[in-house]
């Protein structure tokens, strides 16, 4: 099974960056992990030439809810998303139209996306470093990921 | 450890835009601000940091227009080294520089603005997407566009390194030249890449403008605004997004002034209101009067319809009949129908494509004098490009060992962030009235300023736990009355 990890964000943009970080960490386990590693500042229609041709693949964002700790980790799918009122949104590509419209034109979609995601304390300033809450959810969040792939 | 939990969906590209409506006693819209989150610390996070890397640090305060910074950046470092760039460097720059206009250009238009026009403005929100604009225009005009970003994005990729954080600029030249092999191939794609340019506009031809009830909308007041325009031109006062100097037309189109980047700050400040983090620039000759149009307001307008209003025409051949059709249907120039945007940037990707095209018909895009080495201490530069979204100015200052000690940009969504609100209030006053607010007005205050493509995601990237659009009702008390989420 081909299976890619992306990590996402903006890597000097504290918090940001997070997803990031952890692709990071991910490259250094031992023995390598069964996946391609990749870290991508990419967004919606981007991220179909990222995932293309992949079996599984395992997004790392950063996320902010405000409802919930900075460091608290979400396990998301795609259909967790609410489909309807993205797609009536055409402010923005988002991730979900962005897989409907790659289905339509011959992207070859993973079976299995899984997205993981922090929530954040600070995304606005400019920093390559986390905040120390978020940080502290990197080991967290590397063990899951290890795991559901071992 | 971890929680299931059913959220908003991803929204990353253009971040989050708040919009603030405030009503006067009777239930009339007073104002409207369009708001923006803050990003803070850019400069101190660049001070002591070697120059040249800079080129690739800027690409990274936004996803959406790395480009526009790595070429705004490395032209700022050729100013700080006092070097200048080959002939070769100047036109594989170009070359480069053209495919990523082309590329934004058509994402916005089939993808973000396209919904609002080839689906049409009141078509049943679900339909208004991308999937709405394909099944209008063809699955096979779909894949074209498909196709026609790859071959572009190819272009990139190979002269720039990666597409999202581009590292060829150097001081004084680039760092990959183009061998005969790929000038053919690339060649092929530049063709094919034309003929989908004359495609996109013959799309916007026969579903917008044989259209009365489109037509009237962009010819209407309700998104006009009579304002200066700015935009960088050639010699010959043409359309040039790579290099040039600014001019800026005043609303009956006569030039204001013409200056070089290096003096922009004699000509630009700009304008701080307490209730937003955005700056708002405007033009010093003529001072800051507040969020309204007309010859007296600084107020200024950027990108696409700005570019073509403050030039003389475009430098290439079908461009230019494309411009002097626009113009002959909106009556003359300058025109002031914000709408009109989308039209401007389909003749900007025509003029992108034709450009490519006549690029890499030259044999001499594959010399390898790709760079000169700088040899002056640096200190000060400006340099300035046409992004896809507007004139962006990068201004840096260093020690004599080339250690950043100042920064200051003025990015190009920033140059329409007074124009931004004055359409979204003038839009506004238009579906509000005695306090009623009309069902339809989420939509056409977004038509109002996307038409702009304002990229507000030189904000955070995250996840959003909120709608990316939201539109509260203040009463004259300033109370919010009606919060409307999309």
């Amino acid at each position: 099974m081909k299976t890619l990890i992306l990590g996402l964000g903006n890597s000097i943009l504290s918090d940001d960056g997070i997803g990031i970080n952890i692709a990071h960490e991910l490259e250094k386990i031992r023995p390598p992990l069964p996946a391609e590693i990749r870290e991508g500042s990419v967004a919606g229609l981007s991220i179909l030439d990222e995932i293309d041709g992949y079996d599984k693949v395992i997004l790392i964002d950063s996320i902010k809810t405000g409802k919930n700790e900075p460091g608290s980790i979400y396990r998301l799918k795609p259909e967790d998303f609410n489909s309807t009122s993205q797609l009536s949104n055409s402010h923005g590509i988002d991730f979900f139209a962005a897989l409907k419209f790659g289905e339509k034109f011959g992207y070859i979609l993973p079976k299995t996306i899984d997205v993981y995601a922090v929530e954040v304390e600070d995304n606005t300033t400019f920093n390559e470093r986390c905040t120390s809450k978020v940080e502290a959810s990197v080991s967290k969040l590397v063990q899951e990921i290890v795991r559901s792939l071992r | 450890m971890t929680k299931k939990i059913s959220i908003d969906p991803i929204t990353r590209l253009e971040g989050h835009g708040k919009i603030e409506i405030f009503l006067d006693d009777s239930g009339n819209v007073k104002n409207a601000y369009l708001q923006v989150p803050e990003l803070r610390g850019f400069e101190q996070f660049c001070i002591d940091r070697p120059v040249e890397e800079l080129p690739r640090i800027t690409p990274r305060i936004c996803g959406v227009c790395p480009m526009a910074h790595h070429m705004a950046s490395t032209k700022t470092v050729d100013a700080v080294y006092h070097v200048k760039p080959t002939p070769t460097a100047v036109k594989l720059r170009n070359l480069v520089y053209d495919a990523y206009i082309m590329e934004d250009h058509l994402l916005h238009f089939f993808f973000l603005g396209g919904p609002d026009f080839v689906v049409t403005p009141s078509a049943p929100p679900e339909e208004r997407n991308i999937l709405g604009v394909i099944s209008k225009v063809g699955l096979e005009t779909g894949k074209k566009v498909i196709e026609t970003r790859k071959k572009i994005r190819e272009i990139v990729i190979h002269l720039s390194g990666r597409i999202i954080h581009p590292v060829s600029g150097l001081p004084g030249g680039v760092s990959k030249g183009l061998i005969e092999e790929k000038r053919i191939e690339f060649l092929k794609y530049a063709e094919d890449a034309l003929a989908f340019a004359k495609e996109t506009l013959q799309i916007f031809n026969d579903i917008v403008l044989k259209n009365d009830k489109y037509l009237d909308l962009i010819v209407g007041d309700i998104y006009k605004h009579k304002t200066y325009y700015m935009g960088l031109v050639d010699e010959k006062n043409k359309v040039n997004f790579y290099d040039g100097k600014i001019r800026v037309v005043d609303p009956n189109g006569k030039e204001l002034v013409k200056f070089e980047a290096k003096d922009y700050l004699e000509h630009i400040a700009e304008h701080v209101e307490p209730w937003s983090y955005m700056k708002f620039p405007f033009l010093k000759a003529i001072g800051w009067n507040g969020f309204i149009d007309g010859k007296d307001s600084g107020v200024y307008r950027v990108a696409p319809l700005a570019r073509l209003n403050a030039s003389d025409g475009m430098a290439t051949a079908i461009a230019q009949a494309e411009y002097e059709k626009m113009y002959d249907a909106l009556g003359g120039k300058p025109a002031h129908n914000t709408l009109a945007f989308h039209w401007a940037r389909l003749i900007e990707v025509m003029y992108a494509a034709e450009h490519m095209f006549e690029l890499l018909k030259d044999k001499g895009i594959t010399s390898d004098d790709i760079r000169n080495i700088p040899t002056e201490v640096p200190d000060e530069g400006i340099g300035v490009v046409e992004a896809a979204r507007g004139t962006l100015f990068h201004h840096y200052k260093t020690d004599e060992n080339g250690i950043i000690t100042a920064v200051n940009l003025i990015v190009a969504t920033v140059g329409n962030a007074a124009a931004m609100s004055m359409s979204i209030a003038k839009a506004a006053q238009y579906l509000i009235k005695d306090g009623e607010v009309n069902d339809g007005l989420l939509n056409m205050v977004e038509m109002a300023f996307r038409a702009y493509d304002p990229c507000l995601a030189c904000a955070t990237h995250s996840l959003p736990g909120q709608m990316p659009l939201e539109v509260n009702i203040h009463n004259s008390k300033n109370e919010v009355v009606k919060t409307i989420r999309r």
